[in-house]
């Protein structure tokens, strides 16, 4: 009796398992209004003109649906969170990366194999880097698509390397190039060597990541259940971070104080999202040569780097409104749409053919040789995994706030990452 | 020798007054020099945002006291990319009208709890006291989920209703009204006048600094409220200029110049405002004693 319904069970499964991968509607026949939470809407940047257009662009061919955006602060979600209390209509979001796991838990971003058809999620994600697919999954589904995106990118300013005697043509490689090269630019201009992103108001830790990840080591472990930035490998490589601060060379800029000190001609490197091109460009423009390379390396080690940026997850349970929500993710995951989001924004293509198609960015690629370093880590890239639970940004706070004190505030490096991870393990689910 | 005795004292107290006289005006002199600095300190960032908005990108951050290659191109850009004027309208309504609210709240409350007692008065004007020391976060969500409920979101109207009425407006005014002489108010009692001719007619008038300057406080604090409006407003055509300026500051760098274009684009409203009305705006925070 048991085994028969265990057995009915299993086909009963079974066959409600189709179902539910085919929730959404086929098609669209009837209008429908989806709302897209999205923070480059929030803003008056690149970012806002781009995003704006690529939905105009996504209305036009699907007549049935209308967009409504809506700019949110990815800061901290409060209108997400608010709009969810207030019974509003949360559709689809541009989800940052470490937020993934408290959106799928928390705001109901859906898995696409529970709600498209198979067919068609392996016939969109057909062309897609490998790597870039698998940066929106989590609990083995994918929750997010790779919207807008990049790895770290060392910027640096071609015309300081010169006047410090060094050859721009040979950009540092490994972090200890990083300090002979930012030792000769303090020595021989009035400039400062060297700053990352890695740490300060708003870094997050997607940087942090990917340089420990370098060193072999991970701030949290793969099924992100225990904490490991106080493993020697991140240990070491905070380490290595410290004796830069030590020896003079790595200043302790905010984001806002990085860009501009790069944008002034005034700092020699600096390791940072792509996403910032624009800006820094800009800036450099008839002042001096920007230039960038790849994120530098531990030894002879290859870079493990990990993205930054968002993914788009879709929220609704409604049917029509999944249709909508996944043709106007198709659409900005399109060639058409990693197109617009690499030249006007400054993000990574996800789709690397698109690179050496003459109909998309070819030709820009050409004219913008910046974005070379962050093509060649894609084959390379892994996950910017989130921190898990409800607490995830206090865990995040209190590894960052720790990182940071060792690099800049004198504390002990081992310690004090210890001391973090133990209080910071007490928060995770 | 009566003339001796005259001019004695006057040639013995010359000489102390011309050092008194030269030493007061060293004094004013230095007074001046100090102010005169202390101007230059509080001016000059207004200047350099003024002058960093007709930089262009490439030369934000050049350190010459006059832009070498100046351009409009910033303000073009800012009121491209965001609808400054209509943002400015929906910030001087939003100022304005809360103001006068919570100015017609604040007497009104003020007054009940100066002139008269009531049960439980005291237990009210502490728990009226009390959501002084709320920080806002706190009843951000509670507030929002009524505003939604009522199918306010996205309305000016909604970020007017939580700024009503406000602990600090009703504070202040019964303070004030508590140490009006109270016989001004018995004899104007004796006249025959009503409550309400006693509180417009008598203690309105005569509150006129405190008023003022409070007036002055609530606009102004109005005026830079960020984080309501952050949550609240959904398209920049139903948000304020704070809101609109932040804007230039974004994930992929800061637009130093278009921000700069829109900080005093939106300062001048104020700063009009400042000059025109500079003596009463003066005059009231000196009467009133806030400062």
């Amino acid at each position: 009796m048991f085994r028969t319904t265990i057995i009915a069970s299993l086909l009963a499964l079974s066959t409600a398992v189709p179902v539910l991968a085919q929730t959404m509607a086929p098609s669209i026949d009837t209008p429908v209004t989806i709302r897209f939470y999205n923070y480059n809407l929030a803003t008056a940047g690149l970012g806002a003109e781009a995003t704006q257009k690529l939905i105009n662009e996504f209305m036009a061919e699907n007549p049935n649906v209308t967009v409504e955006g809506v700019g949110y602060s990815s800061a901290d979600s409060s209108r997400i969170q608010a709009d969810l209390a207030a019974g509003q209509a949360v559709d689809v979001v541009q989800t940052v990366f470490s937020d993934l796991d408290f959106s799928v838990n928390n705001f109901g971003a859906q898995a696409l194999e529970d709600i498209a058809p198979a067919a068609e999620i392996t016939a969109h994600l057909e062309g897609m880097h490998p790597n870039g697919t698998k940066l929106g999954v989590l609990n083995g589904k994918t929750y997010g698509l790779a919207y807008t995106f990049s790895t770290p990118v060392l910027f640096y300013n071609a015309d300081l390397f010169r006047a410090a005697g060094l050859d721009p043509d040979s950009p540092p490689k490994t972090w200890a190039d990083i300090k002979t090269a930012a030792l000769a630019i303090e020595d021989k201009t009035d400039a400062e060597g060297f700053t990352g992103g890695i740490t300060g108001p708003g870094a997050v830790d997607w940087l942090l990541q990917g340089v420990v990840r370098s060193n072999n080591g991970e701030v949290i472990s793969r099924d992100r259940k225990t904490l490991k930035f106080a493993e020697p490998e991140a240990v070491e490589a905070v380490a290595m971070l410290r004796d830069l601060y030590d020896a003079g060379v790595y200043e302790n800029y905010d984001f806002a104080g990085a860009v501009d000190g790069m944008a002034s001609g005034h700092l020699g490197m600096y390791l940072q999202t792509s996403a910032l091109q624009g800006s820094l460009v800009a800036g450099a423009k008839d002042n001096y040569e920007l230039r960038s390379a790849a994120m530098p390396q531990f030894g002879d080690r290859p870079t493990r780097p990990n993205n930054s940026g968002s993914a788009l997850t879709i929220h609704t349970t409604d049917p029509l409104k999944q249709r909508a929500a996944w043709e106007l993710m198709k659409f900005l995951t399109s060639e058409h749409g990693y197109t617009i989001i690499t030249s006007e924004i400054g993000y990574l293509p996800l789709r690397p053919s698109i690179v050496e198609d003459e109909r998309y960015l070819k030709a820009w690629v050409a004219e913008h040789p910046l974005v070379a370093p962050n093509l060649e880590q894609l084959d390379r890239l892994e996950p910017w995994d989130p921190m898990p639970g409800p607490n995830y940004r206090q865990i995040g706070k209190t590894m960052m706030d720790a990182v940071e004190m060792s690099i800049f505030g004198g504390a002990d490096v081992a310690a004090t990452l210890a001391d973090a991870q133990a209080n910071a393990q007490a928060l995770m689910p | 020798m009566t003339t001796d005795a005259l001019a004695r004292p006057v040639r013995v107290r010359t000489a102390p007054l011309r050092r008194i006289s030269s030493q007061s005006g060293l004094n004013t002199a230095a007074g001046h020099l100090l102010m005169v600095l202390l101007s230059i300190f509080c001016l000059f960032p207004v200047y350099w945002m003024l002058v960093s908005s007709f930089r262009p990108a490439n030369a934000m951050f050049e350190t010459s006291l006059w832009p070498t290659q100046g351009s409009l191109e910033n303000y073009t850009t800012a009121i491209d990319a965001i609808p400054i004027a209509r943002m400015l309208l929906n910030t001087l309504v939003f100022s304005a009208v809360s103001t006068v609210f919570q100015l017609l709240t604040g007497i009104l409350a003020a007054f009940a709890f100066a002139r008269w007692k009531f049960p439980f008065d005291k237990l009210v004007y502490t728990g009226v006291a009390l959501t002084w020391l709320v920080p806002f976060q706190v009843v951000m969500i509670p507030n929002y989920l009524l505003v939604a409920h009522m199918g306010l979101l996205d309305s000016i109207l909604a970020l007017i209703l939580p700024n009503i009425a406000a602990a600090l407006a009703i504070m202040l005014l019964a303070q004030a009204m508590r140490g009006f002489p109270k016989e001004v108010i018995e004899a104007a009692r004796m006249d025959g006048a009503s409550n309400w001719r006693i509180l417009w007619e008598v203690l309105v008038p005569n509150l006129r600094g405190t008023i003022a300057s409070l007036a002055i406080l609530i606009f102004i604090s109005t005026w830079n409220e960020y984080f309501w409006p952050l949550l609240l407003s959904r398209t920049a055509e139903n948000s304020v200029i704070q809101i609109g300026i932040q804007m230039f500051m974004t994930a992929e760098g800061n637009a130093w110049g278009p921000l700069m274009a829109a900080s005093t684009l939106a300062s001048l409203p104020v700063l009009v405002i400042y000059v025109v009305l500079q003596r009463q705006v003066v005059q009231s925070f000196m009467k009133s004693g806030i400062r």
